[in-house]
């Protein structure tokens, strides 16, 4: 094979050597190449100092307060006002209501929009006019019917979602 | 916030973690369900978060600042800004990759502030107020005491040589076994960057402590 150390790329792949995280046909390939090549040797002896020195230094074990000075800290955290707001807003459950508050408040709009008499409009004269505007009103009225009855069952949905959310 | 320490001893879920979040979160790592648990307000996750990685980042500061009291403090700081962070966390990272990147940010201020040459704590400091120094052989001789110490000495003045961030990629490298990729994104470099900050480091510590062969 290459020499690692030659080819700059392959440098990376001596290190992993060393920290025995290749698998096991690259690691016998490496090892039966440093034992012939005098500069990688040189690398891996060098190389697997550090880590047994590295490996020596042990650090400190914890302070015994260290969890109550944090908490003790996290308690004394200074509030800001809109903090109550903040967790409110995130709360899983107000993800899931608020947009399904919002459809069913268009869709009420709509509704209501929809129930308003439109202005009156001076009625043309002639018979044909008479059977129009009796054929609008009937199909103007069973859509707002229907209106009526969506609204009525998003309404019924956010009340499920919220309510299933708390639980 | 009262009665938070209290909330510790009763974890949200008493028989694992389950997760109801769908398919989307089934790649989203153990520590990220447990920080999306605690912006959800449970505050028991964080207690798990605490315990799991409270030493590592402790260590890892300890090794960057070398200086115990500083580690702590700081460490405390790292958490406290996890917690801060709750509201608005969003597992974009590993949680590791997060909570070292915010370990990380402090100690190099912490270093490029100076304050560490004048409060670096010697090895023969014996205060009362110093945990016990841990040494590799548990009842060493005074000879091999004296030896363990020297040795201790020369790797903590040599890893204290290495530029900042030439410091904190070996530290992360060696004792969080953390990936190119992960020390990059804590680093806030490329992953090349990366491999030439290792390996420049390894061949400064080569040199170093090629003695102790």
């Amino acid at each position: 094979m290459r020499c690692p150390i030659e080819t700059h790329d392959n440098a990376e792949l001596l290190l992993a050597f060393c920290a025995r995280k290749l698998d096991l046909d690259t690691t016998l390939m490496l090892e039966r190449h440093i034992d012939v090549c005098p500069n990688c040797k040189e690398f891996y002896e060098g190389q697997r100092t550090v880590w047994q020195a590295l490996d020596a230094w042990e650090a400190m074990p914890v302070s015994s307060d260290f969890d109550r000075r944090l908490y003790a800290r996290i308690e004394n955290e200074p509030r800001p006002w809109y903090s109550g707001l903040q967790e409110l807003f995130s709360a899983r459950w107000t993800r899931h209501a608020i947009p399904l508050t919002a459809v069913a408040g268009l869709l009420l709009t709509a509704g209501l929009i929809l129930q308003q008499p439109k202005p009156s409009v001076p009625a043309p004269r002639g018979p044909a006019t008479a059977s129009v505007k009796s054929e609008i009103a009937p199909d103007q009225l069973e859509r707002t019917v229907e209106d009526m009855e969506l609204l009525g069952q998003f309404t019924a949905v956010a009340r499920t979602e919220a309510s299933s959310d708390t639980l | 916030m009262a009665g938070f320490s209290k909330k510790l001893a009763q974890p949200y879920m008493t028989q694992g973690v389950n997760t109801n979040m769908g398919g989307a979160a089934a790649t989203l790592d153990y520590d990220a369900e447990l920080m999306l648990r605690v912006k959800d307000g449970d505050s028991g996750s964080f207690g798990l978060l605490l315990d799991k990685h409270r030493s590592s980042v402790i260590h890892f500061l300890f090794r960057m600042v070398q200086n115990h009291a500083i580690a702590e403090e700081l460490a405390q700081e790292v958490f406290l800004r996890v917690y801060r962070s709750r509201a608005t966390y969003e597992p974009t990272a590993k949680f590791t990759t997060w909570l070292f990147r915010i370990a990380t940010h402090l100690a190099l201020n912490q270093l490029r502030d100076g304050k560490n040459e004048r409060t670096q704590e010697r090895l023969d400091d014996d205060s009362d107020d110093m945990p016990a120094r841990q040494v590799s052989d548990r009842k060493p001789s005074v000879e091999q005491s004296m030896v363990y110490e020297s040795k201790l000495d020369e790797i903590r003045r040599a890893i204290a040589g290495l530029p900042d961030k030439q410091r904190a990629a070996v530290l992360m490298h060696k004792y969080e076994e953390m990936e190119y990729s992960q020390i990059a994104k804590v680093l806030g470099c490329s992953e090349s960057a990366v491999k030439s900050l290792l390996f420049r480091a390894y061949e400064t510590l080569r040199a170093r402590l090629a003695h102790m062969a």
